[in-house]
């Protein structure tokens, strides 16, 4: 099998458990910055996986996804989200509002959901269990950050992270969809993560702040 | 001859315990580009209050006395548990992990009792710090523990290292990834190292560990100090042992046993420098803060736990 | 594709009175190209244009509604704007490019035979129409539009995950992964029980949350108030009365493959449960609103279940009235917004105690009102009557008398808050003397085509119209 070839076994069947140290991570951390460091990292682990894929399954498109997903999401989006929070001269705060210790507890719980609906959907799919309950994880885990975090830059990464999830479980169930639908949805959320940029500006423009908790003016 | 290897072994950790503190020592100041003091420094230090006079406060009672002793023989106690160039300790089968935990246990709430026998505030302040986290800490460290005593299905520490030796280094197990982050985690706030505590502080009301230590002096402190030193020398030899053991020796050759002290020495260099890093780099955390740091800690240990029941790896 | 072009041709337009006579022109050829895919619908069965666009009876009836609705919108939009006038926000040819990439998303939701890139142009309705819910830049209307993004793109996010398990089963039937999103693949593949079932409601269940909350249904639709409040009016009329519809288009696509594969009960099940919960907590939050057209919003959300509750009922009646409910409530609806808007320019609030006394001071489009009032809460002799009544028929035929039940309640409430908001504003003194009391030549054609739509339908269909929803009711079946 060779080196590489053992090498990608290892890294489908084993990696999904730095996703979950990534998911916990992400619960706890109390800085833009680091938050944006660890989406890259998980979409580094991801684009490992579509790559090794690639290779196991000899699919040419999983390659040209891999390397448009590591362009994209390791690359040009965290660089956006620093170009970002240094021109919206945000504070680095994430604003959560629940306390580490019960944001790790709530993703702890999703983890343990995401194995338990792995195990009752049991053999309906031919991938690794651990990485589809990482997927399911991250697309919880997104929805979590969303909703816990008050500052409109958190919720977009909530929304990212939960697009990584998605897109995790795609990968692994099919093996990789028609490739013009792959880029189409690679395309609709550039375009979603542009109109969210030119909202946010308007946002801190308008209101002086990014904290989305305090956008109630519109009730009932 | 086994019995002569465990001997050796634990006066390995006894006696390379402040070996290990300066060497750490060293690399943080080189981190933090400074000179830093000598390796051999911690043992010159211990000699310097082994010749003093060991002076007790007009209000403390036996307890005072008694408190470095008793942590003292309990961290021995403790280290001879932890197998490090062979596959076996001193104390190897006839204690199992939860002896472990509870053996430092005792050791610290020794020198808690100590500390507030003193009689000075922060003594008792720092006491009571230790306290909590102290408590904090033992959740992570049993579950930890827990799961991996579930996969290897033995209680004792030199039983789970030979299990793991027998398991193919690259199968990645998940459960053990989350144990090892879920134990270095408390690895650091049982020996009172950054983010938890500032070993080099000067300020006492940032103390922790060195704040129990005010009162003492002399033969008692040189006790302290060095059962610290052993902690963290078994403390991480425990890390090595259970999760990267490969290298050990199981027979009783010569050369096997060279070579696996050779492998350990490596290793701990590593966990060193790790250490290192990680002190130099982070912030010591506030205390309202600690026990999110040891919830990060729980819960991954939780999490390692239930992995048990699905992994079975 | 006319519209896509349409989109760039006004861009390059910077004088603000040619992009408003650019968009008619485009406008009109949109409308005309729409019309010649229907009729050839309708002459040939279906269309098909390489593997990802198809176009068959079902897509023709919404087109039909698209064409429609847009260009009254379009017609209003030239007056609207100009009579705002200039400076509050971007400039005409924006929003007239903008409205068409959005046209331009909705079209394509109409026209994929690829479920893959349904969702790709779901999302991009979502993209497209959020720039033009926050068209003005003030607090509400950002707010609004934020708000509209992030829940509609994680509204959407489900829906794709429910497409991927949808695929996911496709696959494991057996299906080439070319074809596992192809809705005919998918349909003859169905009654087979190829699929799995288990995982076909599994992804039924993610795409009713996902694309319900683009449809509006309860649970999901806290943008919908918003947006369609804060939008400027013409948008406000294009997402009550379109995009809802397409949405709902979507779910009939997968409400059909998910029957065909489990039976019907468990889908319908589904849609009856958000369509009566949509229908009472929108009728009943009707009755407590302040804004105008807030309180529009929640009557399209209200009419969203009762389509819903068509849908679900199933049977020949229900499905009549549900697809005839699309096209009469966006009829309806853009009439009411038309009316809103000229409110708003007039009385300069859309505070419904701020408007007093329109009766006597803007008779035109009080009437106007007054018409499209009637007619949404579906008296006769307007449309939705029909449309409502055989949905109703169809309750009591299959014996689901809770649902009528409530279905009359929630009605019976519409119809008293309605009354009160409309009594409200139109008798009392009048407090401010509008400038403008006249309709302007696009208004009037606008809301006049909308009216007599509303009212000629109550009374008779026309055949064409006939014909084609009963071809778009059998692919239903």
């Amino acid at each position: 099998m060779g080196l590489v070839g053992i090498a990608t076994e290892k890294i489908l069947s084993s990696f999904s458990v730095f996703l979950f140290l990534t998911i916990i991570l992400l619960a706890v951390a109390r800085r833009i910055s680091t938050s944006v460091l660890l989406f890259s990292l998980q979409s580094a682990i991801i684009t490992a996986e579509v790559l090794a894929t690639g290779f196991q399954e000899k699919l040419a498109s999983a390659y040209l996804v891999g390397i448009l997903i590591f362009v994209i999401k390791v690359v040009a989006i965290p660089r956006a989200f620093f170009v970002l929070t240094k021109r919206l001269k945000t504070v680095h705060d994430v604003k959560a509002s629940t306390t580490p210790s019960q944001s790790v507890f709530v993703v702890a719980v999703m983890i343990y959901l995401s194995y338990a609906a792995v195990h009752s959907y049991g053999g309906a799919v031919r991938a690794p269990g651990d990485s589809l309950a990482a997927a399911i994880a991250l697309i919880l885990t997104g929805a979590f950050l969303m909703v816990s975090r008050k500052k409109a830059l958190m919720q977009v990464l909530g929304l990212l992270v939960m697009e990584n999830g998605i897109f995790l479980a795609a990968l692994l169930t099919t093996f990789g969809m028609p490739l013009v639908i792959e880029i189409g949805i690679f395309f609709d959320i550039l375009m979603g993560l542009l109109l969210m940029g030119i909202f946010m500006f308007r946002i801190s423009d308008t209101f002086e702040h990014l904290d989305v908790s305090k956008l109630r003016r519109l009730r009932g | 001859m086994k019995i002569m290897v465990d001997i050796l072994q634990l006066l390995l950790l006894i006696l390379g315990a402040p070996l290990v503190r300066g060497i750490i020592a060293r690399f943080k100041a080189r981190l933090q580009k400074r000179r830093g003091a000598s390796i051999w420094r911690p043992y010159v230090e211990l000699f310097k209050l082994l010749r003093k006079e060991d002076l007790t406060p007009p209000t403390s009672s036996a307890v005072f006395r008694l408190a470095p002793v008793l942590l003292f023989g309990c961290t021995v106690c403790v280290a001879a548990f932890i197998p490090v160039a062979h596959v076996s300790a001193l104390l190897g089968s006839r204690g199992d992990f939860f002896l472990l935990v509870y053996l430092l246990g005792l050791g610290r709430f020794s020198l808690s009792l100590g500390a507030l026998d003193g009689g000075s505030a922060f003594g008792g302040m720092g006491a009571s710090r230790e306290a909590l986290i102290s408590s904090l800490a033992e959740v992570p460290f049993l579950m930890g523990l827990v799961a991996l005593a579930i996969l290897s299905s033995r209680a004792d520490i030199t039983g789970m290292v030979a299990w793991t030796l027998h398991q193919n280094i690259f199968n990645i197990s998940t459960v053990h990834i989350l144990a090892f982050t879920s134990l270095a985690m408390v690895v650091l706030a049982e020996t009172g190292r950054m983010p938890v505590d500032n070993p080099t502080t000067h300020l006492e009301l940032t103390m922790i560990h060195e704040g129990m230590l005010l009162e003492y002096s002399g033969p008692s402190l040189a006790l302290i100090e060095w059962a610290s030193a052993i902690k963290l020398h078994a403390m991480l030899a425990l890390l090595i042992a259970l999760f990267g053991p490969w290298g050990m020796a199981a027979g009783g050759s010569g050369w096997g046993l060279a070579t696996a002290l050779l492998l350990y020495c490596a290793k701990v260099t590593v966990l060193m420098v790790l250490l290192s890093v990680i002190e130099s780099a982070a912030a010591k955390l506030r205390m309202y803060l600690v026990p999110d740091f040891l919830g990060v800690a729980s819960a991954v240990s939780a999490l390692a736990v239930i992995f048990t029941m699905w992994v079975k790896r | 594709m006319i519209p896509v072009l349409g989109a760039g041709f006004i861009l390059l337009f910077r004088n603000p009175r040619f992009a408003t006579r650019a968009a008619l022109l485009v406008g009109a050829l949109e409308v005309l190209a729409l019309g010649a895919v229907i009729w050839q619908v309708h002459l040939q069965g279906e269309l098909q244009e390489g593997r990802y666009l198809r176009a068959d009876a079902l897509s023709a009836f919404f087109l039909m509604s698209i064409a429609f609705v847009s260009g009254i919108v379009l017609i209003y939009s030239s007056g609207y704007l100009r009579h705002t006038g200039e400076g509050r926000f971007s400039s005409p040819r924006w929003f007239y490019a903008l409205v068409f990439m959005f046209l331009f998303t909705m079209i394509s939701v109409c026209l994929s035979a690829n479920l893959g890139l349904l969702w790709i142009m779901m999302e991009g309705t979502t993209l497209a129409s959020a720039l033009l819910v926050g068209f003005y830049n003030t607090e509400g209307a950002i707010e609004a539009g934020w708000k509209y993004l992030i829940v509609c793109t994680v509204g959407i996010a489900f829906a794709l995950f429910g497409t991927i398990v949808l695929y996911l089963a496709a696959v494991k039937a057996g299906m080439s992964p070319a074809s596992g999103l192809d809705w005919i693949s998918l349909m003859n593949a169905a009654p087979g029980m190829a699929l799995d079932p288990h995982l076909v409601k599994l992804a039924f269940v993610f795409v009713i949350v996902g694309y319900g909350t683009k449809i509006g249904f309860v649970p999901m639709h806290s943008w919908l108030p918003d947006a369609h409040a804060e939008a400027p009016t013409p948008i406000s009329a294009l997402l009550s009365a379109v995009l809802l519809n397409c949405a709902m288009y979507a779910l009939m696509r997968y409400d059909v493959i998910v029957s065909r594969t489990v039976g019907p009960a468990f889908s319908h099940t589904l849609l009856l449960i958000f369509g009566v919960l949509s229908m009472v907590v929108a009728g009943l939050l009707i009755l407590v609103q302040r804004n105008l057209k807030r309180l529009l919003a929640y009557s399209s959300i209200e009419h969203m279940g009762i389509i819903a509750i068509g849908l679900g009922l199933g049977g020949p009646l229900g499905l009549l009235g549900a697809l005839l409910h699309t096209f009469n409530h966006s009829a309806a609806k853009s009439l009411l917004f038309f009316g809103a808007g000229n409110v708003r320019h007039n009385m300069g609030t859309l505070r419904i105690d701020g408007i007093q006394g329109i009766s006597r001071t803007m008779p035109q489009t009080s009437a106007a009102l007054v018409v499209g009032g009637l007619a949404i809460v579906g008296l006769p002799p307007f449309s939705l009557f029909i449309s409502e009544f055989a949905i109703l028929s169809e309750a009591f035929a299959q014996a689901h008398y809770l649902v009528a039940a409530l279905f009359l309640i929630v009605l019976s409430v519409v119809f008293g808050g309605f009354a009160y908001h409309l009594f409200r504003m139109l008798c009392g003194k009048p407090g401010r003397r509008p400038e403008n009391a006249r309709l302007i030549p696009s208004e009037y054609i606008s809301m006049g085509i909308a009216a007599l739509c509303v009212l000629y339908f109550g009374v008779r269909i026309p055949h064409f119209f006939n014909v084609l929803l009963h071809e778009a009711m059998a692919v239903l079946r």
